[in-house]
């Protein structure tokens, strides 16, 4: 550190030394927090100092080792990062100076977000705003007109704007709680489902396809993307949704919807070459797992606890109390599943009786899988060298593809005769090694799983959710786990690196919970013991997570701005009174139901304002973090869509099924996703966009060009840009050139109603004269391309 | 201006002109201005090319042992395989080369040789995404993106960030390779399928729309234009709507340019035999390697070439695992001339000096046999080359074993090779950081080290 800051700090000091006491509690604590406990913590104490308990900063600060480690030319700490900023510096040594005194009361100031919920006193929400608003000096705006704010709601509950006949009804309603009418209406749409399931799979970074190469279609992805609609049509309490996602074919297992929904754990993009095409027991097979496993479990921790777990896979948490042992603990609850269909039934009968023969398949498949690598894995030099012919004319043929000349011909038949006299001369070798009591064996093994076969074949036909599976069908060298496989904390996050073995259970941060799970080799119990930590009432960043989330889809930002980062390097709540108070409240009084929640919110004061800006205002508020105005938002991918269907009176609501493929398919090798060739009138062109068939490879241009993220980033938060060649798709996208022509067809000659349809407002004299011109799909197109359409006051 | 609307809308920015650096490198002066990347989808072999090793003549088609358990990514080690192709030794460096390249060994002394190269994963999905952005893993942002968002534009009418396929389809993982993951979508790559009717995607009306016409487009525009201004006067302070109505006119400038830029009628018949446009054999590649060189003389910052399509049969990208001679064969006479012709011209026309112009692989190939004629993956070892752009020709940098296989000598990953590009656009890689789901990510996550002896 160079002179000039020694004098800033040293000033720093005598103003805090001598105007007022430095608290640890409140600042040395955080500091120490997040500058040093990545390497400084329990269980890892480098140096035998852990920066996160009072007694062990109080010894090297009176040792003065805590002072000369941090300051001088060239601070020894922290050892990675910049050094501490002169106002940091001043801070330690205002305290030590001071005395070092602990000012904690022996309890460790947690970090908020991980800090006991109050009880719930009672109050508005709008409180909490005014509040603060006062403090600030700032007002709130007025309300906003009813015509602005029933098209605000609409667009935020259903993604689709009211229709003129729908405006005009709101209008014309007397009642003084009309507005809490429509709400309560719009909340019991099915469309209220279909636009906030969108949220959800965005948080999940749920698709259709596997992504990686040969990008393949995933057909049975969508019950859980319907489950996800349905959930919160049924408003299902959160607690459930959060346990159905982890572990419903667990915890409620007889419950179709619940088990569909545990589609959450195989949401993310899956490596199919890696998975099926390499061989068992190779490096690269043990990474993709590692990496699939590592998917899972940054998945659920971003979602339900707003925790980056993952960023503990080479080393401890760099800024949260999450130790590496916390992390491979959480890939041993996933340890027992890949990715793969699951069959469930509608009645529960059945689904009963299909449970029980699957759990007595599972059983013999257990046994007969010793015997059956056996054979797999015979190995002498003999066979290694079969094998490679065996393989040799196996790529020679694919290679060959179909013969086309007489000499191909001679070619293939020659290969084919070969590596049939190789498979058989490899059978016998086979034979000899592992002896003749396997075969038997294999055949009585084989024969209970046909019986049980048979009997499952004579249940009614399932349904199938691609889901996280113990037990599937084995494909190329994708085969089940069987028994969860052994994960090893990994050091450097390295698996050459093997350290002591990972045994299931959760993040250890939270106090009032247990994060050690029962020792148990069935997979099952350790996701729901998993599910169940997640869900408890005393998990408070499940809790402060849904409810910031919510908040931030009805308010164009959360009251903490990183949704899925409660961490310290996440930001800090604007509100943590509110934030806290709206968390207990959807705990204990809403009983996690989401709809009661969207109500408070959107029948709040806050959220009636009007968006208009004020200069005063904003030069003391720009970011509008206090709320002193509605945030104006712009329609997201879906919305621009769904609306335009909507105007163009050819939006199909049809509900659910299997996801519409809005693309030219071809399947090959890499199948071929076209966009350019999909008709927007072709059947299933017209539905709601939550039931597109999502490629993760080759996402639609046209959407992605309006921000609809990748669907295989983790996304708690769109971006929103405005660009040249967003504008062109707007303007040239097939689909948008065709809807302003069936909007003119609908218009039939009338200019002012298509003005209506989409504006919702009278035609403009400059718009009227460019119809009479050009016609009304010139004007459509021009109309859709507006401000006024795509941003919502 | 508010700060959130400042960053809301314009989270398409690049960070220099948020910085107001624009031009100058982001954090140090620049060598060079933009990059043209050449990629061989499904590995391209080094032993064939460029990574000579007389060993695997002298022991052609004994058993190979190189001391140590290999483990492959289809088959086991076969014998010892020397490449199809004889050796020659080119230029002042006297660098070999194979006959794959007889063109592309001209300008050995404008290359600089990476051949300590390994990936790490040997499967062609997740090691493409490692050389496009670092990570196995699909969902990050492609160096192009990565230099879009630091760098911005050189020329607002054009895309900062583009993409040229390959006509016989994409690569594995297809467009997720050039993803620009979670930065904003401004810096999302735009597609040009060079040589068909319609190059850029929605670049213009469906031609079947026929409602549209010149004037309805003209008027359609400007009416657009007075509407939202409208709109603006009763919607004041919030800078999203002027930078969408602003986005109609660089949209219409976009339309403009954009035939100018990928016609190329215009050039000389000299130049059109220098790239090999007059052949049938290289004329695809040297299609997209002539248009690479019209992009970036207007200014766009990268601009990516695929050599191959993904691993399917009939063969149709470099993953010879089958027949080597014949696959490898194909792809190398049809990018030869083609690449050797862009390097030339670019430095003809002074471009080279601050273009930088990237030939790179996911992984190598198996100094081996796979099966009789073909060769397995191998990324423990392989080569890239870089020439201009501030890159020191004629170097050879690192080295693999006597066979081929490892790099045992000064290894490196795609982190250094990218560190050391970043370098040269003035942009230091540590310090090029975009916040995602908790974390401060890198084109070269935690890793990466200057290669200075790269440098000229």
């Amino acid at each position: 550190m160079g002179n000039a800051s020694n004098v800033a700090a040293a000033l720093f000091t005598v103003a805090i030394a001598a105007a007022q006491p430095v608290s640890y509690q409140r600042e040395v604590a955080p500091l120490l927090a997040s500058r040093c406990s990545a390497c400084h913590q329990p269980g890892n104490a480098a140096a035998g100092f852990v920066a996160t308990t009072p007694l062990s900063v109080a010894r090297v600060a009176n040792s003065g080792l805590l002072l000369a480690t941090v300051t001088g030319e060239k601070p020894r700490m922290p050892k990675a990062g910049q050094p501490l900023t002169p106002a940091e510096v001043a801070v330690l040594t205002g305290w030590v100076a001071q005395g070092a005194q602990d000012d904690s009361g022996g309890k460790q100031e947690l970090w908020w977000s991980l800090r006991p919920l109050p009880k719930l006193e009672p109050a508005t929400l709008d409180s909490f705003i005014q509040k603060k608003l006062r403090a600030a000096n700032l007002t709130a705006s007025p309300a906003a007109d009813p015509r602005t704010l029933v098209r605000r709601v609409y667009i935020d509950l259903h993604g689709l704007p009211p229709t003129p006949e729908q405006t005009a009804a709101f209008l014309a309603d007397p009642r003084p709680d009309a507005y809490e009418h429509l709400v309560d209406q719009l909340l019991a749409s099915p469309r209220y489902g279909e636009r906030w399931a969108r949220h959800w799979l965005d948080i999940v970074h749920y698709g259709d396809s596997h992504g990686y190469d040969k990008d393949k279609p995933r057909p049975n992805a969508w019950p859980y993307r319907d489950a996800v609609i349905r959930a919160l049509n049924d408003d299902m309490p959160y607690a459930r949704f959060v346990r159905a996602q982890v572990a419903g074919d667990v915890l409620y297992p007889d419950d179709p919807h619940a088990f569909a929904l545990t589609g959450f754990l195989a949401a993310g993009p899956w490596d199919f070459v890696g998975h099926q095409e390499l061989r068992e027991g190779t490096t690269d097979k043990n990474l993709t797992r590692l990496l699939d496993r590592d998917d899972m479990v940054a998945t659920t921790m971003s979602t339900f606890v707003s925790m980056t777990a993952h960023c503990a896979r080479c080393h401890n948490h760099k800024f949260d109390p999450i130790p590496q042992t916390d992390y491979y603990n959480l890939q041993a609850v996933f340890a027992g599943i890949d990715r793969a269909d699951r069959p469930y039934d509608e009645d529960p009968a059945i689904s009963r009786q299909r449970r029980q023969l699957l759990a007595e398949k599972l059983a013999v498949q257990r046994r007969l899988q010793p015997l059956l690598d056996r054979v797999e894995f015979a190995r002498n030099p003999a066979l290694v060298t079969l094998d490679d012919r065996i393989q040799d004319a196996g790529s020679l043929l694919a290679h060959l593809g179909t013969p086309k000349t007489p000499a191909d011909v001679e070619e293939k038949k020659r290969l084919e005769a070969r590596r049939s006299a190789d498979r058989a001369q490899r059978q016998t070798i086979v034979d000899s090694i592992v002896g003749p009591e396997t075969y038997p064996a294999i055949e009585k093994g084989k024969q209970e799983l046909a019986a049980i076969d048979a009997q499952l074949a004579a249940l009614p036909t399932p349904k199938l959710v691609y889901s996280g599976a113990a037990y599937f069908p084995r494909a190329g060298n994708f085969r089940p786990s069987l028994t969860p496989r052994p994960v090893n904390v990994l050091d450097r996050g390295s698996l050459a690196s093997p350290g002591p073995l990972a045994r299931p259970g959760a993040l250890h941060c939270l106090p009032a919970l247990s994060a050690e799970f029962p020792a148990t080799e069935e997979e099952g119990d350790r996701r729901a013991a998993l599910a169940n930590w997640l869900a408890d009432p005393n998990n408070v960043l499940t809790w402060r997570s849904i409810a910031n989330r919510v908040w931030q889809y009805h308010f164009g930002a959360g009251l903490v701005d990183s949704p899925s980062d409660f961490g310290k390097m996440g930001n800090q709540p604007s509100h943590p009174e509110l934030l806290d108070w709206l968390t207990v409240w959807f705990r204990d009084e809403a009983k996690g139901s989401l709809k009661q929640l969207h109500r408070l919110l959107v029948t709040s004061a806050t959220y009636r304002q009007s968006s208009a800006h004020r200069p005063a205002a904003a030069l003391q508020d720009g970011d509008n973090r206090l709320l002193w105005r509605m945030n104006r938002t712009r329609l997201d991918a879906e919305s621009v869509r769904d609306s335009t269907l909507l105007a163009a009176g050819k939006l199909d609501l049809t509900v659910g099924g299997p996801s519409v493929r809005q693309f030219g398919f071809k399947d090959d090798h890499s199948p071929i996703y076209d966009y350019a060739a999909f008709d927007p009138d072709a059947p299933g062109g017209q539905r709601r966009s939550i039931y597109r068939f999502l490629v993760r490879s080759a996402p639609d241009p046209f959407m992605e060009r309006l921000d609809c993220p990748d669907p295989s980033v983790l996304t708690p938060k769109r971006t929103t840009t405005l660009t040249a060649i967003q504008a062109l798709a707007m303007w040239n996208n097939r689909f948008m050139v065709r809807m302003a022509e069936h909007l003119a067809d609908r218009a039939k000659g009338d200019p002012h109603q298509l003005s209506q349809w989409v504006l919702g407002r009278p035609l403009r004299p400059d718009e009227r004269a460019y119809a009479v011109q050009h016609g009304l799909a010139n004007l459509a197109r021009v109309l859709l391309n507006t401000n006024e359409f795509l941003f919502v006051d | 201006m508010q700060r959130r609307n400042f960053l809301s809308s314009f989270g398409g920015l690049a960070l220099a002109q948020m910085l107001g650096q624009e031009r100058e490198g982001l954090h140090h002066k620049p060598r060079a201005k933009r990059i043209i990347q050449i990629f061989l989808s499904g590995a391209a072999s080094q032993c064939d090319t460029f990574d000579y090793k007389p060993r695997l003549i002298e022991k052609a088609g004994q058993p190979w042992d190189p001391g140590e358990k290999v483990e492959l990514f289809q088959s086991n080690p076969g014998v010892v395989m020397p490449s199809p192709w004889a050796w020659k030794q080119y230029g002042q460096s006297g660098k070999w080369v194979s006959d794959l390249f007889p063109a592309m060994a001209q300008c050995v002394d404008d290359m600089a040789f990476v051949h300590s190269l390994q990936s790490k994963s040997n499967i062609h999905g997740p090691a493409t995404f490692m050389q496009n952005t670092g990570f196995i893993l699909p969902g990050f942002p492609s160096a192009g993106s990565w230099v879009s968002y630091a760098l911005g534009t050189l020329n607002e009418n054009l895309p900062k960030f583009v993409v040229l396929p390959d006509r016989r389809g994409v690569p594995p993982n297809g467009p997720g390779n050039w993803s620009a993951g979670f930065l904003p979508a401004a810096h999302q790559a735009t597609t040009v399928r060079v040589g068909t009717p319609h190059p850029i995607y929605d670049l213009d009306a469906p031609t079947d729309a026929k409602y549209i016409t010149k004037s309805s487009e003209r008027d359609g525009l400007a009416l657009l234009d007075q509407v939202n201004r409208s709109h603006l006067q009763t919607h004041a302070g919030d800078s999203r709507l002027e930078a969408r109505i602003a986005s109609y006119q660089m949209a219409a400038k976009l339309q403009l340019s954009a035939p100018d830029v990928l016609g190329i009628a215009g050039e000389s018949p000299a130049t059109r035999k220098l790239y090999g446009l007059d052949d049938p054999i290289t004329a695809e590649m040297a299609e997209r390697c002539l248009v690479a060189r019209r992009l970036v003389e207007r200014g766009v910052r990268f601009v990516q070439i695929w050599s191959g399509a993904d691993n399917g049969f009939p063969r149709r990208n470099w993953d010879s695992h089958e027949n080597l001679a014949k696959d490898h064969g194909e792809m190398g006479t049809a990018m030869d001339k083609p690449v050797a012709g862009l390097l030339r011209d670019l430095k003809s026309r002074g471009l080279l000096e601050d273009t930088i112009v990237q030939w790179t692989t996911e992984f190598g190939r198996m100094p081996c046999s796979q099966g009789s004629l073909g060769r397995d993956h191998n990324p423990a070892g392989f080569t890239t080359w870089l020439a201009g752009g501030g890159f020191q020709g004629g170097v050879s940098y690192g080295a693999t074993d006597e066979w081929s296989y490892k790099a045992i000598e000064k290894p490196v990953y795609c982190y250094d090779i990218h560190a050391t590009m970043l370098h040269l656009l003035g942009i230091d890689h540590q310090r090029l950081t975009y916040r995602n789901n908790g974390i401060d990510r890198r084109l070269t996550d935690v890793h990466g080290t200057l290669i200075s002896e790269l440098i000229a």
